[in-house]
């Protein structure tokens, strides 16, 4: 398991995440949206961030590749800008 | 031969007061029989290391006797003990709305201990602050902040037989709890381990200067329109004193600035965001949520501009200070931290000692119309929590509480609330093969500046990702923040809003 910070847009404070790594982004999306689902209605659309890149959402966690810790923003396309950097 | 009682004593043997009170103050000597750096150590006393020579202009504005210091303290004291038998009974509180009572126990359980540690911080400066006047001006203080641990313990814990969250007045820095773990993370830092220099200008300019009358006159005033007299009584006679000794902070900076502004302007900088952290939960909290919508009178953003921004503004421009350099991400925070910070504990409140309240439409109405560039964005959190509590029934809190674990900042320890819900301004670093988080540029840059300071404290993640604390939700509330079911916070009302479309068949959607 490979613990990262998740950021859903939307939502106030950033969730602790334990992502398998054979899941796909797309499952870091639901897992993500599930944490959050209290404060923010879930959604379709969306996007992983991770370093600045935007992650293609039927890639592996372990082909991402990220690692223990890093920030991962779950993001509405629509608000993906085309300079998105690293945090 | 009976004590002298105060001041008058000594009117009756004819000394005056001015006759005396320099020669009491300034008894500095030359040392000879060792060094002036073995009785005053660099280590403990703090930079800039000027000889002794240079600190014997120190003069506090404020001089107080200690006979003068005594007599107006035990007369404050009875003033606050009058007040309480009078007012402070625990029929009375049991009256006043129950929203405001948590904010009494979110300050009771933040403050009073914080004023022990304070003692810690004022006694080393009564020790090593390196002018005698420093000293005795610091020894006033650590008395004063006796004063200020003892006069809220022995009120909360009267009404302990009210409600037992209140027996968080005194258990909260003995626990584990995540807020108390950030408390401590400060409070250690700024009261118990700084020099008399980092002391002076953290806790006696900055926090007592800058921040505290925000909490004790701001919400003092807020506490007489609720009716708590018994509150507002032990809140302005702790400023009374606040005021007083804060003065020792003018003159220990205008030693430091003398020889090492950048130094100064460093301290300034870190304790000015590390304080607003601390009070933009405890004060915003209660004044932006927590005190009924009918006896407010000010947002905590427009109270942080008047006590604030304004004033502390103008002490940094007396002494030729900058602004922090991170101004601007501080002033955007008014409208942003606080909401987060509170919404985000609403959702997780079995994990903190006291109760939450949802914003009515009402209230939204007014935080729309004080917040109107950024309460919106909360506007659409607080709705989805409507439609929880829509489905769940009343009492059930589970089913409008987070689960998932949350994220902390690796310096203020609190949770990773910063920029907005559109874009949340936490950032990694890695640091010596371990990596951090942090909530906010001014975190991030704090810890940079000293990570051997910071590096191996430990957060509530790591803490659970090594084992030594659990990952499952109930088992943290018990084994690790030291909850019960007794005391774990809760809906003040249970969910049960008016203004909620609970029992129309349309308000009932899937689970």
């Amino acid at each position: 398991m490979i613990p990262v910070y998740g950021f859903l847009e939307g939502d106030t404070l950033g969730i602790l995440l334990l992502l398998d790594e054979q899941e796909t982004v797309r499952d870091v999306i639901e897992k993500l949206q599930r944490s959050s689902r209290l404060r923010v209605a879930p959604r379709e659309g969306l996007s992983v961030v991770h370093l600045g890149v935007v992650l293609d959402l039927d890639a592996r966690v372990a082909d991402a590749p990220i690692r223990a810790l890093e920030r991962i923003d779950v993001m509405r396309c629509e608000s993906l800008r085309e300079e998105v950097g690293p945090r | 031969m009976s004590p002298p009682q105060g001041i008058g004593d000594y009117d009756r043997v004819g000394i005056p007061r001015d006759a005396y009170l320099d020669l009491a103050r300034k008894l500095d000597w030359e040392f000879s029989y060792v060094r002036e750096e073995d009785a005053f150590p660099r280590e403990i006393c703090g930079e800039p290391y000027l000889p002794g020579e240079a600190w014997r202009d120190w003069d506090e504005p404020f001089r107080t006797s200690y006979s003068e210091y005594v007599a107006m303290q035990a007369a404050k004291n009875a003033d606050v003990r009058a007040v309480r038998d009078a007012v402070g009974r625990v029929e009375d509180f049991a009256s006043l709305p129950r929203s405001w009572i948590n904010a009494l126990k979110l300050h009771g359980a933040v403050l009073p201990l914080a004023e022990f540690a304070a003692v810690v911080g004022n006694l080393r400066a009564a020790r090593f602050g390196r002018d005698s006047a420093w000293r005795g001006a610091a020894l006033l203080g650590a008395l004063d902040e006796l004063r200020h641990t003892q006069i809220p313990l022995d009120l909360m814990h009267g009404l302990v037989r009210l409600d037992p969250q209140f027996d968080f007045a005194h258990r909260f820095y003995h626990s584990n709890n995540w807020v108390a773990i950030a408390a401590r993370h400060v409070a250690d830092e700024l009261l118990l381990a700084s020099d008399p220099i980092e002391f002076a200008i953290a806790t006696n300019f900055v926090f007592e200067t800058g921040f505290t009358n925000l909490q004790f006159v701001g919400l003092s005033s807020l506490a007489r329109l609720v009716g708590d007299r018994a509150f507002e009584k032990v809140l302005t006679s702790i400023q009374s004193d606040e005021a007083r000794h804060s003065q020792i902070g003018a003159p220990v900076l205008e030693h430091v600035l003398a020889h090492d502004p950048a130094y100064a302007q460093r301290l300034v900088d870190k304790w000015f965001w590390r304080s607003f952290h601390l009070f933009a939960i405890v004060t915003g909290f209660a004044m932006d949520y927590l005190t009924p919508l009918a006896h407010r009178t000010l947002s905590f953003k427009e109270f942080m501009h008047e006590w604030v921004l304004e004033q502390f503004v103008a002490s940094l421009e007396r002494y030729g200070l900058s602004k922090p350099w991170y101004w601007d991400e501080f002033v955007a925070s008014l409208d942003h931290y606080h909401h987060q910070v509170y919404v985000s504990a609403y959702t997780y409140r079995m994990t903190v000692w006291f109760d939450l309240v949802v914003p009515g439409p009402e209230e939204r109405a007014w935080l729309g119309s004080k917040y109107p560039e950024s309460f919106p964005a909360y506007e659409q959190v607080w709705e989805r929590v409507d439609e929880a509590w829509q489905k769940a029934d009343v009492g059930n809190e589970m089913a409008v509480h987070g689960t998932a674990i949350i994220g902390f900042c690796n310096l203020c320890q609190l949770v990773l609330c910063h920029g907005t819900p559109s874009e949340n301004a936490a950032s990694t670093l890695e640091h010596a093969g371990r990596r951090y988080i942090f909530c906010s540029n001014p975190c991030r840059a704090i810890f940079e500046a000293e990570p051997e300071r910071y590096a191996e404290h430990r957060d509530v993640v790591a803490r659970v990702l090594a084992g030594e604390a659990p990952g499952n939700l109930a088992a943290m509330l018990r084994e690790y923040f030291g909850l019960t079911l007794e005391t774990w916070g809760r809906d003040v009302h249970a969910g049960d809003y008016p203004w909620l479309d609970r029992g129309k068949p349309s308000a009932r959607g899937p689970a």
